[in-house]
């Protein structure tokens, strides 16, 4: 959907859906069946790694952060040419 | 003025309390269930992002006014180091919850709700204001 759509919106909601499976990945990567939250207790000896879980927590953050520059990106794109179809954008910058 | 989107208007009405009450628990049930600050601000946010896109988003936008988000931003960050502060000047290291009650566990139990309590006060004011941001930009504007 990124490459395929013309759409920068449409764009930017298929690097989201990209980004959030790249998470589910990790996440279960990290995920052991049985497995504990990282609590040490003596009657408990299998735990879930928790480093992913803590990197794609700080990652899922940033993904919010330039989802919403991305958002602004194409507001202002949006107000300048008028259209947020990539080819139209491309035609007018080869007009001027 | 939006059209009259009553079904809309009365269901968000329903929810509104309820996604706002959802945010309270999975904030304050963090420490022991799945769920705390990061999760709980953006269920509060979405209450109120629902409410600016169902009812008026210049009314959304006087009672959080953007300069009150900022600070709520802020106060959430500054709640987050003064536990790590007070921690310290109980004798621990940074952010070593133990310390602060004579009890470990009883201690880790306030640190971490003092943390969540900071993460969610800003997460929430953060989503809110960058959904607000956009929603004004674009009536500024058109």
């Amino acid at each position: 959907m990124v490459i395929a759509s013309d759409h920068l919106v449409k764009k930017l909601v298929g690097l989201s859906i990209f980004q959030t499976s790249v998470f589910l990945f990790y996440i279960s990567i990290a995920k052991i069946f049985g497995g504990s939250a990282p609590i040490l207790d003596p009657a408990i000896t299998h735990y879930s790694n928790p480093l992913p879980h803590v990197l794609i927590l700080t990652a899922i953050v940033v993904g919010v952060a330039t989802t919403s520059v991305g958002a602004a990106l194409i507001v202002r794109i949006h107000e300048a040419y008028g259209t947020l179809e990539e080819t139209e954008i491309h035609i007018q910058d080869e007009l001027e | 003025m939006r059209p009259d989107m009553r079904v809309v208007r009365v269901v968000a009405r329903l929810l509104i309390p309820l996604i706002l009450v959802f945010a309270f628990y999975v904030q304050f049930h963090g420490d022991y269930g799945p769920g705390g600050g990061f999760q709980a601000g953006v269920i509060f946010a979405s209450a109120i992002i629902l409410y600016a896109l169902v009812y008026d988003t210049p009314t959304a936008d006087k009672i959080l006014h953007p300069r009150f988000l900022r600070v709520m931003m802020s106060l959430g960050l500054l709640l987050y180091i003064l536990v790590g502060l007070a921690c310290l000047y109980q004798g621990g290291a940074f952010l070593e919850y133990d310390v602060l009650t004579r009890d470990a566990v009883h201690g880790q139990h306030r640190g971490i709700f003092w943390v969540e309590l900071g993460v969610g006060t800003t997460v929430a004011a953060v989503m809110i204001s960058v959904v607000l941001t956009f929603f004004g930009y674009s009536e500024h504007h058109h």
